[in-house]
């Protein structure tokens, strides 16, 4: 039977090789977009290389200290000493990483400059994150103790400061701002999207300008806390709550006093939000709203569109629909064809998305729009998507095929 | 003739009620994207009001080492004054030309007050960067012995405070023990690029006291990375420890501009994409309504109708169908500049609207024409005798 | 007011070539009532359409009130159809979506009326088929002799002085046929030159001549 409808579908669709026409490229431009921005988002959010551990961590990326009596308020990183005493000393954890932020430096070679995002790093950070080293090893902790000028490099950045002459680089030196260090390890890079292991050179925190004994409790630094086991995140969580609690919470900070302060450990997608808005909620949610209008808009109106379309097919079709009625056929097998026909049409285009998309998540990867972007159809975003094709179906076939299956038979017949 | 199209459509809103929806939602969508494309549109045509080109800014951190920063600056600024490839260098605050840095206080002078962007720098910027002053001058040597600090100012900040009037040599209060006189006027100053908005500014400068640690350098055309990667070494060399780190205003100005263009361009094809939907589905309705009319067309064409009259009757039919939905629209639209949603003249809204009022015009007309034209073409005899 | 002389009309499709009518001579004098009969076929709509300038003849002449119309462009034949001509067909082609008043109005619109005398001239038009007390309703909640009723209104408001008629009791049963028949005599008794075809000989008979036309040829 469904083999049959999709036979009189088929059909149906080469007949009116215009309406198809029109129909498949609503859809599938729609779901393409839909795709394409559901894959930045995993991206985005994702547990990706060299993050593999996301789904088992906690962020701690900033602290807000407020002076209530001045109105004043300063949020940023935590220093490294704040880190050792307070998060390092946490039991839960597996491991804590600790990295800078937001530190640059150029480098030059052979009269080119090439910029570097630069990191200064504990040992523990290459235990939480899952860097591929192609060469070398990272840092340990003894070399952090004593102040090595070791360096671990990107790919990227071997190819450019050594010109790719084939030999290893591990164990010679790069200089950096007038200082020289040891390359020790070369990592895979990561994507500039992932701004807490994003970086072109890793150094250990104790070198000479990483600044790492700034500030009791802010600073540069944020801390990773990774469980052993997501499970644990939630207790894990209490027991970064309980530590905070211990804390004064007034104190003084870079020669300003401060009356209480806030600091938050969340899941990555969390601290992405507040990286954005904030702790301002209504921000949040005017944000939320504004997306989920745009979000219903762009998905309504192609919707709309076919509904239209289909509306004007289907009373073009009226005279068969008559005929198939005045046959016997009951109000439900009519609803039934109109919907396998929908739905089917929906599945051609949401094929078609899926070659478009792919298409243009190659082009994004390859354009270096973003440096080792790493987009990519998964599995959850191809569902997703199928789910909305099924969900257009459903949308754009069910109005029309009720009004029609409704449809006397001697109007029908008449028209 | 109207009316009768008008009668038409509203005895058959129940069947173009998802059509008018459909329309209306695009009005709403070409309104929104039109008035954030025409507002950075509008601000790129401002001139930005300095040259960037041959400019490099560098950026000083000092690390650990804190004695004597100021002093330690200026002699870096002195050192890279002296080498023969640069025509001219200015420290600034770290609110640079193209960067995310902000400095913005209020100032007020009698009732007006403003927000305006603060830049720290010394008496030779305008020569760096190439300003050109509308009013007075900008402040020199003259001015350090002076009771009050000099300041100058843009055009923006000086309609805003000073109305109507000559703000020059006007005191500004800066707290209660300190003035700011006016010496000063230029044109414009995006420091943040071509596609910001003009907003008030204001150049104080620089005391012995500020750790201002950016440094503005204009080099001579020609001048290469070889240069710049001596600069940093001679610099590091005076300044154990410090860090130096050179961006040319040029690519720094493009990654200012990306970020206003990224989304601009986004927007642009997506919504471009929807609209083209739109239209085709138009097209496709009023094709289908254009076949189930065969009858009506042939009858008007008996009545007396040129062929003519039918293409301008589907044109007006949906002429008026497009004028119900951006009603609808501009009532939603209108808000805009009445609640003063985001902060945008109202002009940009206005502009917007109308724009938007013609492109769906020019959409439904273009996807109703060759239908239209269709029907004036049906053959009357053969259209009467279908059923 | 009607003359065809040597009038030819030919169907072409790629492959066959259909004679709809042939060598057509005929005049319709003012204030005549004229009926057109034959079987199925013979192309009596195709004479009704010739004669109505809704199709073009492929060879012969027609005129109408003493003009040649064979060189009129869409816009004079527009203006003469509108001026001159009434029509009236057998499924009765109101617009579902306007009211029985609007229906009537539609030929006045194409000509230089005002919205008033509009309103006016079509009140009066369905004063005289007798449907004055319809005008707000809408032709699905009309019977089939009142939409017929409706589409006479429409014919006559712009006072043509040919109406032309395709099987207008067609789809009517015999009271309501006889019942428009008498309409139409009516206006044929206030002037009016009325061109009919019809199926039913009763019907015929009671109109001053009868055309009868087999196979395209008129045999009558």
């Amino acid at each position: 039977m469904i083999l049959n409808y999709i036979k009189i579908a088929w059909k149906v669709l080469l007949r009116h090789p215009f309406y198809t026409f029109i129909t498949l490229f609503g859809i599938s431009i729609t779901l393409t977009v839909l795709m394409v921005v559901t894959s930045f988002m995993d991206h985005l959010l994702g547990v990706h290389y060299p993050e593999g551990n996301r789904d088992r961590s906690l962020f701690v990326t900033s602290v807000v200290q407020k002076d209530t009596t001045r109105s004043s308020r300063s949020s940023s990183p935590m220093s490294v000493r704040f880190i050792q005493t307070y998060l390092k000393t946490m039991q839960t954890p597996e491991r804590v990483g600790m990295t800078s932020m937001f530190t640059f430096a150029n480098a030059y070679v052979n009269g080119k400059r090439i910029k570097l995002f630069t990191k200064y790093t504990d040992a523990d950070f290459w235990r939480v994150c899952t860097f591929e080293f192609l060469d070398g090893k990272p840092f340990a902790e003894q070399q952090i103790k004593t102040g090595d000028q070791v360096v671990v490099i990107t790919d990227d950045f071997q190819k450019q400061y050594f010109e790719d002459d084939g030999k290893t680089v591990i164990g010679r030196e790069v200089e950096i701002e007038g200082l020289r260090y040891r390359v020790i390890g070369v990592v895979k890079g990561s994507p500039a999207t992932r701004p807490y292991s994003y970086a072109d050179v890793y150094f250990p925190y104790t070198v000479p300008k990483s600044n790492y004994e700034r500030g009791n409790m802010r600073g540069n630094f944020i801390a990773i806390l990774m469980a052993k086991d997501k499970s644990e995140l939630t207790t894990m969580q209490s027991e970064f709550q309980q530590a905070m609690s211990r804390i004064p919470q007034s104190g003084t900070e870079y020669g300003s006093k401060y009356t209480n302060f806030t600091i938050k450990a969340e899941g990555y997608a969390d601290q992405y939000m507040t990286s954005f808005f904030g702790d301002d909620d209504s921000r949040r949610v005017f944000f939320f709203t504004a997306v989920a209008i745009i979000l219903l808009m762009f998905m309504g109106l192609p919707a709309l569109n076919l509904v239209n379309v289909n509306v004007g097919r289907m009373m073009e079709r009226a005279s068969e629909i008559g005929v198939r009625k005045a046959f016997g056929a009951p109000a439900k097998t009519l609803l039934y064809q109109f919907i396998v026909e929908n739905i089917f049409i929906t599945f051609i285009g949401g094929s078609l998305a899926l070659v478009f998309s792919f298409v243009i998540i190659q082009l994004i990867n390859n354009s270096g729009w973003i440096a080792y972007a790493d987009l990519a159809i998964n599995p959850t975003v191809f569902l997703v998507s199928l789910a909305v094709c099924f969900l257009f179906g459903l949308l754009s076939g069910v109005l029309p095929a009720f009004r029609m299956s409704k449809l006397k038979i001697v109007d029908a017949l008449k028209s | 003739m109207l009316r009768h199209f008008f009668t038409l459509i509203w005895n058959k809103r129940k069947t173009h009620a998802l059509l008018i929806v459909e329309i209306w939602a695009s009005f709403l969508v070409l309104f929104g994207v039109l008035t954030f494309l025409l507002s950075n549109l509008r601000n790129y045509r401002e001139p930005i009001g300095f040259s960037y080109e041959q400019v490099w800014s560098m950026e000083l951190t000092n690390n650990q080492d804190t004695t004597d920063v100021p002093a330690k600056v200026e002699s870096i600024l002195r050192r890279i004054r002296a080498y023969p490839e640069v025509e001219s260098a200015s420290r600034m605050s770290s609110n640079t030309p193209f960067t995310m840095n902000n400095m913005n206080n209020s100032v007020s002078y009698q009732n007006a007050s403003t927000l305006a962007e603060f830049y720290r720098t010394d008496e030779s910027l305008y020569r760096t960067l190439d300003i050109t002053m509308q009013k007075g001058r900008w402040f020199g040597p003259q001015d350090r012995s002076a009771r009050y600090t000099p300041l100058v100012i843009n055009q923006k900040l000086q309609e805003k405070l000073f109305p109507g009037e000559n703000p020059i040599g006007k005191t500004i209060k800066k707290d209660d023990t300190h003035f700011w006189k006016v010496v000063g006027v230029v044109e414009t100053f995006k420091g943040k690029g071509e596609y910001m908005n003009n907003t008030p500014a204001i150049f104080e400068p620089l005391t012995e006291k500020d750790w201002d640690m950016s440094i503005l350098i204009k080099t001579r055309p020609g001048t290469d990375a070889t240069f710049e990667a001596n600069l940093v070494k001679d610099v590091l060399a005076m300044v154990r420890n410090w860090g130096a780190e050179v961006t040319y205003l040029t690519e720094s100005r493009k990654t200012q501009h990306n970020l206003t263009l990224v989304p601009v361009i986004i927007f642009g094809i997506i919504s471009t994409f929807l609209l083209i939907n739109v239209g085709l589905g138009l097209f496709g309705v009023l094709n289908l309504n254009i076949a189930r009319r065969r009858g009506e067309i042939g009858l008007r064409r008996a009545m007396g109708a040129t062929e003519r009259s039918i293409s301008l009757q589907f044109l007006g039919e949906i002429w008026v169908l497009a004028s119900f939905s951006i009603l609808l629209g501009l009532l939603f639209a209108v808000q805009f500049p009445l609640l003063h949603v985001f902060d945008m003249d109202a002009g940009i809204y206005l502009l917007a609207m109308a724009v938007a009022v013609v492109v769906i015009y020019l959409i439904v007309t273009l996807c109703a024409w060759y239908p239209s034209r269709q029907a004036s073409l049906i053959a009357p005899a053969v259209a009467l005798h279908e059923d | 007011m009607i003359k065809l002389q040597n009038v030819e009309k030919v169907y072409r499709t790629s492959s066959v070539e259909t004679l709809a009518l042939n060598n057509i001579n005929l005049t319709v004098n003012k204030g005549e009532f004229v009926s057109i009969m034959g079987p199925s076929g013979c192309g009596k709509s195709t004479l009704l359409n010739i004669m109505g300038l809704l199709d073009e003849p492929s060879q012969g002449h027609i005129e109408i009130d003493g003009r040649r119309v064979e060189s009129y462009q869409d816009q004079k034949l527009a203006r003469l159809r509108n001026e001159k001509l009434g029509f009236i067909f057998q499924s009765f082609h109101l617009i579902n979506d306007l009211s029985v008043l609007d229906n009537v109005e539609i030929p006045l619109l194409y000509r230089n009326t005002s919205a008033k005398e509009r309103r006016e001239l079509a009140r009066e038009a369905l004063e005289k088929v007798g449907l004055s007390n319809r005008m707000k309703h809408f032709p699905k909640q009309l019977s089939g002799g009142q939409k017929q009723r409706v589409a006479i209104a429409r014919a006559i408001v712009g006072r043509p002085e040919i109406i032309l008629a395709d099987e207008p009791t067609g789809n009517l049963d015999s009271v309501m046929g006889n019942e428009i028949l008498a309409i139409l005599q009516k206006l044929n008794a206030d002037g009016a030159t009325i061109i009919m075809v019809t199926h039913d000989d009763s019907m015929a008979r009671q109109t001053h001549r009868l055309i009868r036309l087999f196979d395209g040829t008129q045999v009558q």
